[in-house]
């Protein structure tokens, strides 16, 4: 099966979603979702069933890559897709309160179906993004992304702050989509050339390095935006803050993951051509230390957990772009970049989901998501606290836990190709996150809530964990130590 | 300075002259005109005329950009099958039989959609 079968396949299960609401009449459309995962969970597997290219030399390959990092970004957004589904399951009462509102005679979970098919269209954008190959299918990709999101943030019809994170997302994704058009524009003048492996030649022999850099800048300041790195960072914390925490969650892995693989993709060509590479690095670097700094000395101060996390994503772009400007002098180490870049966006994934997964619940039943909402969770619910103390070991490098292994392969990258300050500044970054991360886990196991009566928070609704959300989230906490013990595993599927 | 640049040049010394004249002229009426007195009414948008009062623009029912969004993705629908049905005979005739199934699912895609909108209640007029 040629691998562009599954980007269809999504898409038309998203069609399903929406065409069975529209016509089926059904009853619980919590099943709508269950009909989603289903369809995802088969996709996966039949990730493992695609056929190479019989004609690799053709048109259509020149738009479409199918390596092995193409393959793991599918991965990923799959996953995080189906986690998402499963949380929009838990999420529905919070829909029915500030969601679209209802008429009378309609469904009472009306609404719902859009955000599940939403999603799946996502799905499919994300995949294409792990494939793009050529500026057409980059940009055209990353449109049905950001297109999709803009609805999705904006879902909480009824409530301010989703709004607001709407039109600030809008707005912002807009602009950032022209600075990248201008300099996709400029980059094809420099060059000639559409498709990437057009671009790296034509940069190879160029002698005028100005108009690719002034693309560069460009295209560096729009993909920023869409992976959360300085020095277009700053509309993360508002928006995470504001949009549902399902598409928080969407937002923070699934358009940072394949944020990063078309970034990864389009940077290639300029860190491979002799002349430019120095430059190049350069930046990254400053931006990595810009990111890193922002990310973590801002998260200090958060009493919003969805905003720490919103910081926190800043904090581990910084990380990943730290990884990408090492990418030059490979020769000495272990993993090259871009394998450095896909495990410590495969950690990112499952911690972060395991951390969403755990916020959406608590924050639907104590109406809520800042840090008061946690604090003696341990006591209410001893197994929400312990994937959430996981969840944020793992954020915060933990030994023996994914994450750490994905900070330690950026720190060797860094340390192989001697970017001391940005090695130092991300060291003094990650004891940072050792501060704020902990500072959630303190307020969960050993302060105790109080409710706007100035009693202690109860146990009230924290049990009612739907089926398939328990399961995800022991499958994620269990992946956090499993991988941790056996990195290898993760990084077999990248050769 | 760079050979490809040099020819936006122009462009630039054009923005420049453009945002240089908004500000001198600003700074010039500042520095060169009376001070006007000043209170309420003179600080309202209209000094004669009807109050400012009420919203700015008419307000009109959201069934009006609906419909008008629904004609438009049909419309463009078209735009796309008009050159597809033009070159459909001879395309055919080559052997490009997925010629057919790609207009085929691309027409279906909108079905879908059409039914959706039409069980949505899109296209009622009236309040139901």
């Amino acid at each position: 099966m040629p691998a562009y079968y599954l980007e269809i396949i999504v898409v038309l299960l998203g069609l399903a979603v929406l065409t069975f609401d529209a016509v089926g009449r059904v009853e619980d459309k919590r099943s709508l979702a269950g009909l989603g995962v289903l369809g995802l969970i088969v996709v996966f597997f039949l990730l493992f069933k695609t056929s190479k290219p019989a004609d690799p030399g053709s048109v259509f390959w020149k738009f479409y890559a199918t390596d092995a990092l193409a393959f793991f970004f599918k991965g990923i957004a799959i996953l995080t897709t189906i986690v998402v589904l499963l949380m929009a399951n838990d999420f529905i009462p919070v829909l029915q309160r500030f969601g679209p509102p209802v008429e009378a005679k309609a469904h009472p979970q009306s609404g719902f179906a859009e955000f599940v098919a939403l999603p799946l269209f996502l799905c499919a954008g994300l995949m294409w993004m792990a494939s793009a190959n050529h500026l057409v299918s980059i940009f055209v990709s990353l449109e049905l992304v950001t297109v999709t999101f803009y609805v999705l943030v904006a879902y909480l019809r009824r409530h301010e702050l989703s709004l607001e994170a709407g039109v600030k997302y809008l707005i912002l994704g807009a602009l950032s989509t022209g600075l990248l058009v201008y300099g996709l524009a400029w980059l094809y003048g420099a060059t000639g050339a559409l498709d990437l492996s057009g671009i790296e030649g034509a940069l190879a022999t160029t002698e005028n390095p100005l108009p690719a850099l002034f693309a560069l800048a460009f295209i560096l300041a729009a993909m920023a935006f869409k992976v959360g790195a300085l020095p277009t960072a700053f509309w993360i914390p508002d928006v995470y803050q504001g949009a549902p925490t399902p598409v928080t969650a969407l937002l923070a892995v699934g358009s940072k993951s394949a944020g990063f693989i078309v970034l990864m993709r389009l940077m290639t060509p300029f860190l491979k051509s002799e002349l430019l590479s120095g430059k190049v690095v350069a930046v990254l670097a400053i931006m990595a230390v810009a990111t890193l700094l922002y990310g973590n000395f801002a998260a200090l101060l958060q009493s919003n957990v969805k905003r720490l996390l919103g910081y926190s994503s800043i904090s581990h772009a910084g990380f990943l772009v730290l990884a990408l400007a090492s990418a030059p002098s490979h020769g000495g180490a272990l993993e090259t970049p871009a394998t450095t870049v896909a495990f410590y966006l495969a950690s990112y994934a499952i911690t972060a989901l395991l951390a969403f997964l755990v916020l959406s619940i608590v924050s639907a039943a104590r109406h809520g998501d800042d840090l008061n909402s946690f604090r003696g969770l341990a006591k209410a619910s001893p197994f929400l606290a312990l994937l959430m103390l996981l969840s944020m070991a793992s954020m915060a490098g933990v030994p023996l836990t994914i994450g750490f292994w994905g900070k330690f392969f950026v720190f060797q990258q860094a340390v192989f190709s001697r970017l001391w300050l940005p090695l130092g500044v991300a060291v003094i970054g990650a004891a940072a996150g050792f501060y704020y991360y902990f500072r959630l886990i303190f307020s969960m196991y050993l302060e105790t809530a109080t409710g706007a009566d100035g009693n202690p928070l109860g146990k009230d609704t924290l049990t009612k964990i739907g089926a398939g959300s328990r399961i995800a989230m022991i499958l994620l906490a269990l992946a956090i130590i499993g991988f941790g013990f056996f990195p290898g595993s993760i990084l077999a599927l990248l050769r | 300075m760079n050979e490809s640049l040099d020819n936006y040049l122009p462009v630039l010394l054009q923005i420049l002259i453009a945002a240089g004249f908004a500000v001198a002229t600003l700074i010039a009426s500042a520095l060169l005109g009376k001070r006007a007195r000043r209170n309420e009414m003179k600080d309202s948008a209209y000094e004669c005329g009807m109050l400012p009062i009420g919203e700015g623009q008419s307000r009109f029912s959201v069934k009006f950009y609906l419909v008008a969004m629904l004609f438009v993705l049909f419309d463009i629908e078209v735009v796309f099958l008009v050159p597809w049905a033009v070159v459909f005979k001879e395309a055919v005739a080559s052997g490009a039989t997925q010629f057919f199934y790609g207009m085929l699912g691309f027409v279906g895609v909108l079905f879908l959609a059409y039914l959706y909108a039409l069980n949505k209640g899109a296209l009622n007029w009236k309040e139901s």
